[in-house]
């Protein structure tokens, strides 16, 4: 690589530098923590029990409302209905999305519906082993109040329960329910209109053995998530202010490259194309979503996400051999292609599965890949495939570090021995590696430290009479982190300017030949300008 | 029958109180007029008709049984007791509005639940649409309080006891909901992950409060407690010193053992009894030593034929066919002892008396 703007910088720009990227890092978290809501919201919904007396409820679908003006005949429990003589087969589950007075809005960018059934333990009618629930869908929406429903899907899916019975099976605990787990049950990818009703049936044929033997059903209950409007708001805002930000160096980025006299080498391409990758993801495309119904939102941006991962993992992989210094003539993308296929496998696999799930929601919002046997088996090996390749990448990585700082120590010693421009050659190596190792170190830990208090703490503190977000924090923090990351990286390893080519010796050219294109590709500056750099450089002296 | 005359009874009761409520003041929780009353009181009468089943439930095998007409015949005489069994029936018939509140808020049974319209402005809009609404527990907790506790007018140690066991039975409430936490996101890994919280069944708030029950706090407060300013303070002092979560009495249980019709109390005589039960509790094994044996009373057999289902086709709700079968029950009831043995039985009285007295 050809000396760069880190090995050139005075300590004073360096740490002002360092000061203004700490800043906006801490800003980004404010924004998240102090500013935003909470990223997602949770609305439980406890289905009313409609009883339909129609016999050809096929043709027409008659909607039930279950609140309302023109609320359906309800019944609260199914004792009610036992007097009333009403057969499981008339009983139709209805669910009003969003609660009353209180409207959907499409900044709520997604629509997650979870299931969980309230079943009773009775002694002759238990739940049997490996039991499957048979629910017979249908979604429709409105856009005010006094419109007709119209159907937006309809599905009859298949959901095996998994339910445990803590107390004794006694007849003492007749009554009480199962502890049954969560079901998943639908998820748009965008939220477009106002009102959403669900009427959900659990029809039993004796014959085909359907709903049978799944205990005895006391009510349905749907938990709703979305994600909050003013986390969107904010999350955009973030989004459109960080894309300019980035272009900008990006652009600026390509025309030193461009201004230099020799082609671009294989790690300035790498860090290009990490720097188009982090645009493609910041682009706010989302903005369409509030105007336009467009459902696939969700499964781009999971795209996105995938192509700047699997984009950074190659670039850790292409710096840490660019910085091997073992007398390899690298510089092409092909020796690195052993390294860099686990990432590209592992990233198609969890496409693939991307793609069974959400993909499939796109026609079918019910579906769900856990639902059946196969699709359970095919998840988990996709998953699990997924899993191997990252660690087969993280033993290469952790691997080429290990050889990175096995030669710098070989290299420390030969150090006095070299002429200036050798070793500024090397110490400038030394010092753009270590540099990067730590910036990333940090990044990753932060990311994993923040990921981890995520998953434990109850998503907000207190803080003084503020109340701080901390799962908002987290996203907007690390998005900003590695935005800064790819900001500063592109900024500091951009080509220096400054040339000293006269320095080198044609005796030193002619006797070292083993080193040549590795040293014609360093142009440094004879006096070691950062403190840091000249103690890295005392340090590998002594 | 009496069931239903009590869901009246209640009702009419929290209807008279809340009109004769001068302190009474109408937030933006509660429209005005009596619409209000109407939508949130039959919610608030069937919360307490839980209650009660409830309590029935956890004492059906103890002494005090929880029986409607001692708690109904306490309230309209103003012989109202201020004992633990007192105490536990206001604290889970205040668990019982909030849990049923709660619940019908879920059904959208109620407009604006858990959503504060002044704060935001539009009705249903910017603090919805900024930041979603809080739990559904929430409002259940505040009109629960405010319908609940306005049945205590009173200013004495019996109101500021019935007053702190109410707040114990919402916290029952709240402590046993369970956290529930989904992971969403980019392939379904944890990258999001949404917790809500969740009711739990009924029958787990009244196991809690049994709990409770059984470790209550004796309040002493000095003789001569009456309305005056300063026995106030006192009062609010001493109340204030003890748990939100520890139900109080100020007096002792009377003998539940003996029938008491000033008190209404029925006595274990001509009680059932459990004995020899498969899968029983250790609770439930004693039951007949419990409620006759240490009353001094006598264990009776007695068989019994009774019609039940049985080869039944279930389906997950409502109708199923079944057949009518035949089977003989036995069952264990306390009586008197015999009169023969005369001598005996007045030493097991004597006996008695001094394991009471300890």
């Amino acid at each position: 690589m050809a000396g760069a703007i880190i090995e050139n910088m005075s300590t004073k720009k360096l740490v002002i530098l360092g000061v203004i990227l700490m800043l906006f890092q801490a800003f980004s978290f404010m924004v998240g923590g102090l500013i935003a809501p909470s990223p997602t919201a949770a609305v439980s919904y406890l289905a009313t029990k409609c009883v339909d007396n129609e016999k050809t409820h096929h043709k027409n679908p008659k909607w039930f409302t279950p609140w309302g003006p023109d609320q359906c005949s309800k019944i609260k429990d199914f004792d009610e209905a036992m007097v009333k003589k009403i057969e499981a087969n008339n009983i139709v589950f209805a669910i009003h999305i969003p609660p009353p007075n209180t409207e959907m809005s499409t900044w709520f960018q997604f629509l997650l519906l979870i299931l969980h059934f309230d079943i009773a333990f009775k002694i002759q009618n238990q739940i049997a082993d490996g039991a499957s629930i048979t629910i017979d869908v249908r979604l429709a929406y409105r856009d005010d109040k006094l419109s007709e429903w119209t159907q937006m899907a309809h599905s009859v899916e298949q959901r095996k329960l998994s339910c445990n019975f803590t107390a004794a099976k006694t007849i003492e605990n007749e009554g009480r329910l199962y502890d049954c787990d969560l079901l998943p049950f639908m998820e748009l990818g965008s939220v477009a209109h106002k009102y959403y009703l669900l009427n959900v049936r659990l029809p039993v044929n004796e014959r085909k053995k359907v709903n049978i033997g799944i205990g005895e059903i006391n009510d349905m209950r749907l938990v709703g998530i979305h994600q909050n409007g003013g986390f969107t708001k904010v999350w955009f805002a973030m989004k459109t202010f960080l894309t300019p930000s980035v272009l900008i160096i990006m652009i600026w980025y390509w025309k030193r490259i461009t201004q230099m006299t020799r082609p671009p080498v294989l790690l300035e391409k790498v860090i290009f194309a990490l720097g188009i990758s982090m645009t493609f993801i910041n682009i706010p495309v989302e903005w369409f979503s509030v105007g336009f119904d467009w459902t696939w939102m969700l499964l781009f941006g999971d795209i996105r996400q995938g192509i700047f991962y699997a984009m950074l993992l190659s670039f850790w992989i292409i710096f840490c051999g660019e910085h091997l210094m073992d007398q390899t003539e690298r510089n092409r993308f092909s020796v690195y292609w052993k390294q860099v296929i686990p990432i590209v496998f592992g990233s198609f696999c969890l496409f693939i599965f991307d793609m069974c799930e959400r993909g499939v929601q796109l026609k079918n919002p019910f579906y769900s890949i856990w639902a059946s046997d196969v699709g359970t088996e095919l998840a988990m090996a996709f998953i699990i495939v997924a899993g191997i390749c990252a660690c087969l990448y993280f033993l290469f990585l952790c691997f080429m570090v290990f050889q990175v700082f096995r030669n710098i120590s070989g290299k420390r010693s030969c150090l006095p021995a070299m002429t200036k421009a050798r070793r500024l050659h090397y110490e400038g190596l030394i010092f753009r590696f270590k540099f990067l190792m730590l910036v990333t170190l940090a990044c990753a830990a932060m990311t994993v430290i923040f990921f981890i208090i995520s998953q434990v703490s109850e998503g907000h503190w207190l803080w003084g009479g503020h109340t701080v977000q901390v799962n908002s924090a987290f996203f907007t923090g690390i998005y900003g982190m590695w935005n800064l990351y790819v900001f500063a990286l592109m900024f500091l390893y951009a080509p220096s300017h400054k040339r000293y080519g006269d320095e080198q010796s044609s005796a030193d050219q002619a006797g070292n030949s083993g080193e040549d294109t590795q040293l014609t590709t360093t142009i440094t500056h004879v006096d070691g300008p950062t403190e840091i750099y000249k103690m890295t450089g005392k340090e590998a002296q002594e | 029958m009496f069931m239903h005359l009590e869901v009246y009874y209640y009702a009419f009761i929290l209807m008279a109180h809340m009109k004769t409520c001068c302190g009474w003041s109408v937030n933006n929780f509660l429209m005005t007029g009596p619409k209000a009353y109407l939508i949130y009181s039959s919610s608030v009468a069937a919360g307490a008709q839980s209650g009660i089943e409830e309590c029935k439930y956890q004492f059906a095998w103890d002494r005090w049984k929880c029986p409607e007409r001692a708690l109904q015949l306490s309230t309209h005489s103003g012989l109202r007791s201020a004992n633990r069994e007192t105490a536990f029936f206001h604290a889970i018939s205040s668990a019982g509005v909030m849990y049923t509140l709660t619940r019908n808020c879920s059904l959208g049974d109620f407009d604006n639940c858990g959503c504060d319209d002044t704060r935001n402005g539009q009705r249903g809009g910017q603090g919805w649409l900024w930041g979603g609404c809080s739990d559904n527990v929430g409002f259940g907790e505040v009109i629960s309080k405010q319908f609940v506790d306005a049945l205590e007018t009173g200013q004495d140690a019996r109101a500021a006891m019935n007053l702190h066991n109410n707040e114990v039975g919402r916290k029952a409430v709240k402590g046993t909901m369970q956290r529930t936490c989904k992971c969403h996101g980019v392939s379904g890994s944890c990258t999001t992950q949404t917790c809500w919280l969740q009711l739990p069944e009924f029958r787990e708030v009244g196991n809690y409060l049994k709990e409770k029950y059984h470790r209550a706090v004796k309040v002493d407060l000095l003789r001569g407690a009456g309305n005056s300013a300063a026995s106030r303070g006192a009062i609010a002092e001493t109340f204030n010193s003890i748990s939100r979560k520890e139900l109080v009495h100020l007096e002792d249980s009377p003998d539940y053992c003996l029938e008491n019709r000033t008190l209404g109390l029925p006595g274990t005589e001509g009680r059932e009894c459990l004995r020899k039960g498969k899968n029983l509790s250790k609770w439930e094994k004693r039951t007949c030593k419990r409620l006759c044996g240490d009353c001094g009373l006598a264990v009776e057999e007695r068989r019994a034929e009774t019609v039940s289902s049985c080869n039944c086709k279930f389906h997950w709700c409502c109708a199923v066919k079944c057949e009518q079968c035949r089977k003989t029950v036995t069952k264990y009831y306390c009586v008197k002892r015999s009169k023969r043995v005369k001598n005996d039985n007045a030493s097991r009285r004597k006996s008695y008396r001094l394991k009471k007295k300890h």
